[in-house]
Order: C-alpha cells, then structure tokens, then sequence
C-alpha cells in the first residue's frame, strides 16, 4: 500500500515539474519574442518618420528652391541648405538602421537615386537664377522633370510606408497572439500548480489518516498478541541472534520468579544449567561434526540450521531451583531473511515427570506384589507337581499338574508385561559391548535346544563372523523368542534355520521355520502387544503375546529392525537387522 | 551330614516352599528365619554352610543384611546367595558387596537345589537333582 502511495506521490511531482519547466521554457520563449517584436515595432515606427522626414525635408529644399527662384533672395536658400544638411543626415540614419534588413534597404537604394535627382534638379534652378537670372529659373521652372522626380519620390515613399505599416499592423497581430499563448500558459500553470497543492494536501490527510487507522490496528494486533503470548500455558522467551533476551511472556515470568524487565537484555544462559549446556554442545560437536560451544550455541544451533529441535532440559528459576522442561527452539528470520534471533517455547515437565516416576514406583510396586505370591503359589504347586510331596492320586495329580502350568503362564505373563514396560520405558539401559554375531547365534541357539529336542524339531544354524555392539543378554531373549515362536508353531519333524549374514555395515540375521505361515494381513501386527495370529494361540501354545512385542522393543533399542515374511503355508521367515559396530571397535574385539 | 542352608525371607509362603524345595528335593538341613535382623542372629548361632537372602524386606532390606553378615567374624566366610525378583538384579554389584550369586523369584522349586549346588560348587549328581534326588557336599 505504501509503495503504491510513493509511486503516485513521484509520478504527480515529476509531472508537476515537467510542466512546469515546459511553461517556464514557453513563457521565455514567449518574452523573448515580445521583446524582439516590440524592438521592431518601434524600428518600423521610426522608419515610417524617417521616411516622413525625408519627404518633408525634400519639400522645404524645393520650396526654398523656388521662393529664391522667384525672389533671387538669398536669404530664401537658408532653409533650402539646412533641408541638404539634414538630408544627408537623414539618409546616412537610414542606411544604417535598415543595414540588417537587405529587403528595405534595396527599396531605400531604389530611393535614394531619386531624391539625389531631385536634389540634382533643385540644385540647377539655384544656379540657372544665379547665373540665368529669373526667366532662366522660370524656364528650368517649366520643365516637368522636377514635378515627375517629386511624383516618384512621393509614391516610392508612400509605398514604404504602406508597407511597412501593413508589416506594422502583422506584428502588432502576432505580438497580441504571443502576449494570449503566454498569459494562457501561465494561467494553465497556476491552475496545474493549485491542483497538484489540492491533490497533495488531499493525499497527506488521507495518508494521515490511514496512518491514524494502521496505527490503531496495529496497537490492536499487539494488543492481541499480548494477550495470546501471556495466556498460553507455555513459557515464551525470544533472544536476538546472539542470545540476548528481547521478549518474555507471562509464563515464563510466573516459572522462572522473574520480572520481564529483570531478563530483557540478559543472556539466556541465565535460565540454563550450565553443566546441562556444557554437555549437551559436546554431543551437538559429535554429532553435527562441527565445534558447538557449550553456552546459548548448544541451545540454537540445531535451530539455526533449520533443523527443528526439541529437547528436554533443565531450567533454573531465580532462586536457584531447578524444573525440567522440553524446549522447542526457532530461527527466528528477519528482513531479507537474515537471522533475527530466536524462539524458545517450553513446557513444563515437572508434572509429566512426577507422573512417569509414580508409573514406575507403581510398577515396582506391583511387581514385588504380584511376584510374592506367584513364588510362593509356583513353587508349592512345583512341588506337589513334581511328586516332592509324596504321590499323589492319579486326578489330583493332573488338577496339580494344570494348577501349576497355569501358574507358570500366568508367571512369564508378569514377567513379559514388565519387561515390555521397563525397556519401553528406558528404565533398562541396554549394556552394550562387543559381541561376536556367531556368538549370539550359538548361544540363543542353545537356550532352546531343549525345548526345540522336546517338540522334535531341528534347528540348524550357520553364521558369518562380524562384531556388533549389544546387550547380549537382551539380544539372546530377542532370538530365544524368535527360536521359541518357531519350535512353537513347526510341525515335529520340522526343521528351523537360524542364520546370519554379514553385510557392509549391518548383519541380516534370520529365522526360518516349516509352520503354518502367517496372513499377510498379519504380517505387521504381530508384533504388537497381546496379537497372535489365532486367538487360541495363547491358550495352546503357552504364549504371553508379548514375545515378539519385547524382541521388537530390544532390537529397536539397538538401532535394529525386525520383520516378517511369509507366504501362506509355507512357513515364516523373521528377520532381524543390527547394524555392525565400527571398525574401530572391532579391532578391539579382535585384540 | 547333609548340609545346612539358612533361608532368610519376609514372606512366610515363600520361606516355607524354599525349606520344602531344599529339604525335599536337594535333602538340605533348613533353617528360616524372617527378617534380616533375625537372620544374622540365627547365622551367627548356627553357622550354617549357605545362606539364601532376600533382597527385598522391610526394616533391614537384602543388601544391609548381607554388609552385616560380611563384618561379623562369625558369619564373613559362609556364603550368601540373594534371591531376588529380576528387575532389582544387579548381579556385578551384589557380587561386589560380598554375594556369591543371584537366584531369581519366581524359583522352581525342582530345581531350586541344583541351582544353588552350582552357584556354590558344591558336587551334584544329575540323577539325584530328580524327584527326590539330594545334593552331596
């Protein structure tokens, strides 16, 4: 909008300045022309009383002439030699006005001749009455000559002047025309100019009022703003690009026990735990392959590369207590998409924690609980099963025998319930250290060899050597359950094949068995909790229907991942992929 | 002489299905008692060859028994085994402390025996950990 109002605004002012200097330019023009005009009027002017002057002058040296002629005073021949002294002067005027204008100066020498005849012919009656007497004056008298030279002269004379007063009368007309187009052209730039002060005075008022009403919608927006930025439930601070707070919403000011205006200006270091910051720059180094300096930087430079971040950590109030928040942090971009600063949102996770933590007391709770009597129920039925106790009847035999797998059930269901949530819930720390992949595969091979003896099932297993980085213990119930799901779920007689393949950076392991296959439809599922392909499985197979909920949880605590394939009825095949450990840890295996 | 196991466990069933265990089917002597502070007591007078020891128990828990048991110069030499449910197990730092293994709740108590001869190495056939098999020591 603005930028439309400056164009408009340098449009009408070069507009206004271009005429302007048009009829600057015209009017000078215009003046000029006058100027010259009037100059030539007035040479016109005297032209027309020069000539008069001339013909006058002629007529007083004739009168003179002619008084002497008929008198034979002398004194009559004063004014006839006075009119010849000013003739000269006269005609030398002439010459040397009309010098420029070759036109009338032609037509003067056509003059001249004529009246220097005259002249000539006045001059021979002074001398016939000087020397004739006065029938000689009276006979030169008599000839005509004098009175044709008069006539011409007369005529040549009154032709310059009807011309030049014609000429007169034109540049009168063309001087009026010149004097209207100038008067015209200044009024027409006095009105342009009013209408561009009218336009300009109308375009400030409205700009000011425009002006006037942003200003109000503007304070509006902030205004909602405010209100938004210190309603939310999350703590809202922004820095500049290097850290320095420039906002604080109402949140934060309420979780941290400062005043805004405490923190503006302040780094933001002021809110972190220092060791917290020194860490986490040290891992951004190792993982981001650049230095990240354990101060604001370890905050902002995931942010700063456009990578979206969010993470836990701590925050310190001003007295010095601490909260632990998961912090969002944003680039903030400025004009012309450099870096303003940055946005750190944060949730407090006080709650969530104490939450999670009464979670886990629960579970340790239960666990204890549930497994006190379990103990005590398994083992004394362990015992009146196995015949410890002494034998027993033939159905009370089979009613303990039914108690106790039931209670065993029911013991490896607990089991698997926990473990599913201990290691769900990062509680177990996988202990990860160089294993060899053989090695895995031998000993989970062997966890169920008995069981895999008992249903009469072969598994033959092959291996590649290649160091991975596990918890072996862990990794071994990952693959005992595979191995056990197989056993399971083969025919007897059946053959399982339990391998591994090392590649470049990772190993495929495998387990394949010959039973009933699983649905497509199931092929995803089955590793969810409490899912097994057949419902009844449960129940006759023994399973929890969390073995491979766990074996997915362990391998993906490894960095790994487990799938299944099968084509219908003609057994499953589950794969596990872990990645190898690096070269440099393998030599120390190896050493 | 069979060998004598002391079984220290707060919860009564479960002492009473390990004496069955051990007696029964591993042909021990077994003595129980209830609580940590009991137990010491009880070793201290008995001498017995094993201990069995509850990690978990109110008042003087597993771990402080077990200090207790390594500083008393009567009982600093007889092994101690803690019984524990598998989300305590910490075998490494139960064995720093002065355990000589870990035996995991829920137990089977056919096997209970045979576990603990090999934890001790103390000799045992394979015939007589069955349905009424002994260990000898």
């Amino acid at each position: 909008m603005a930028g439309k109002i400056r164009v408009w605004i340098i449009a009408a002012s070069v507009v206004g300045l271009a005429t302007l200097a048009a009829v600057s330019w015209l009017s000078f023009r215009n003046t000029e022309e006058l100027i010259a005009a009037n100059q030539r009027l007035a040479q016109a002017h005297k032209l027309i009383e020069d000539l008069t002057d001339l013909h006058l002058l002629l007529d007083d040296a004739e009168s003179s002439c002619r008084g002497y002629a008929l008198s034979g005073k002398i004194d009559y021949l004063k004014p006839y030699e006075a009119a010849l002294a000013q003739l000269d002067v006269t005609a030398q005027v002439l010459r040397h006005d009309l010098a420029a204008d070759s036109y009338r100066l032609s037509q003067f020498q056509e003059l001249e001749p004529l009246v220097q005849a005259r002249l000539g012919v006045m001059k021979d009656l002074v001398q016939a009455r000087q020397t004739g007497g006065f029938d000689a004056a009276v006979q030169t008298l008599q000839s005509d000559r004098g009175k044709r030279l008069t006539d011409e002269i007369r005529q040549k004379i009154s032709a310059m002047q009807t011309e030049e007063r014609n000429d007169l009368l034109d540049r009168e007309r063309e001087s009026r025309e010149r004097a209207r187009t100038t008067i015209l052209a200044v009024g027409l730039t006095c009105l342009l100019g009013i209408a561009l002060l009218l336009a300009a005075s109308i375009v400030i008022y409205r700009l000011n009022r425009r002006s006037e009403k942003d200003h109000v919608a503007l304070q509006n927006a902030e205004r909602i703003q405010r209100t938004i930025l210190n309603s939310a439930a999350y703590s809202m601070i922004s820095t500049d690009a290097v850290g320095l707070i420039q906002l604080v919403n109402a949140a934060a000011e309420k979780w941290l026990q400062y005043t805004g205006a405490e923190l503006l200006g302040k780094n933001i270091m002021i809110l972190h735990d220092a060791r917290e910051l020194h860490s986490r720059g040290e891992q951004l180094t190792r993982a981001m392959g650049m230095l990240v300096t354990g101060d604001y930087q370890a905050l902002v430079t995931k942010a700063r590369y456009g990578v979206a971040d969010e993470f836990e950590c701590t925050y310190v109030r001003k007295d010095g207590t601490r909260f632990p928040v998961l912090l969002a942090v944003t680039a903030l971009g400025g004009r012309d998409n450099d870096l303003a600063g940055y946005l750190m949102i944060a949730a407090d996770l006080s709650e969530r924690h104490a939450v999670r933590k009464m979670k886990d007391e629960f579970v340790s709770v239960v666990s204890h609980e549930l497994r006190t009597p379990l103990t005590s129920i398994k083992g004394a039925l362990g015992l009146l099963a196995g015949g410890a106790t002494g034998v027993l009847p033939p159905k009370a035999g089979e009613m303990a025998n039914i108690a106790h797998s039931n209670a065993e059930r029911l013991s490896r269901l607990v089991e698997d319930i926990l473990d599913l949530q201990r290691i769900e819930s990062g509680r177990i720390t996988m202990d990860k250290r160089l294993c060899d992949v053989a090695d895995l595969i031998k000993e989970s091979a062997e966890s169920v060899r008995l069981l895999a003896e008992q249903e009469g099932v072969t598994i033959v297993s092959s291996s590649c050597q290649a160091p991975v980085k596990a918890d072996r213990e862990r990794m071994v119930q990952a693959f005992v359950n595979l191995l056990g799901n197989a056993v399971k779920f083969s025919p007897r007689g059946g053959r399982i094949e339990f391998g591994a393949e090392c590649r470049a950076g990772s190993v495929l392991f495998r387990v394949k068995d010959e039973g009933r296959g699983i649905p497509p439809e199931k092929l995803e599922t089955i590793f969810e909790r409490f899912v097994q392909v057949d419902a009844s499985d449960a129940r006759e197979k023994g399973g929890t229907g969390l073995g491979l909920a766990i074996c997915r949880s362990i391998v993906e605590q490894h960095g790994g991942r487990v799938w299944a394939e099968s084509e219908g009825g003609r057994g499953s095949t589950f794969y596990v992929q872990l990645p190898l450990a690096e070269p440099s840890m393998a030599t120390e295996l190896n050493a | 002489m069979p060998k004598t196991v002391l079984v220290i466990d707060d919860d009564r069933d479960i002492r009473e299905v390990a004496k069955a265990s051990l007696e029964l089917v591993g042909g021990f002597m077994v003595i129980v008692a209830g609580s940590g502070t009991h137990g010491v007591a009880v070793a201290q007078e008995a001498k017995p060859d094993a201990i069995i020891l509850d990690l978990m128990m109110p008042d003087m828990d597993g771990r402080q028994t077990l200090s207790q048991l390594r500083l008393l110069p009567e009982t600093k030499s007889i092994p101690v085994i803690m019984l524990t449910a598998k989300v305590q197990a910490n075998k490494q730092e139960l064995v720093s402390e002065g355990a000589a293994g870990l035996l995991v709740k829920p137990f089977d108590p056919m096997q209970l025996p045979n576990q603990v001869c090999v934890i001790l190495g103390w000799s045992v056939s394979r015939e007589d950990v069955g349905r009424n098999g002994s260990a000898k020591g």
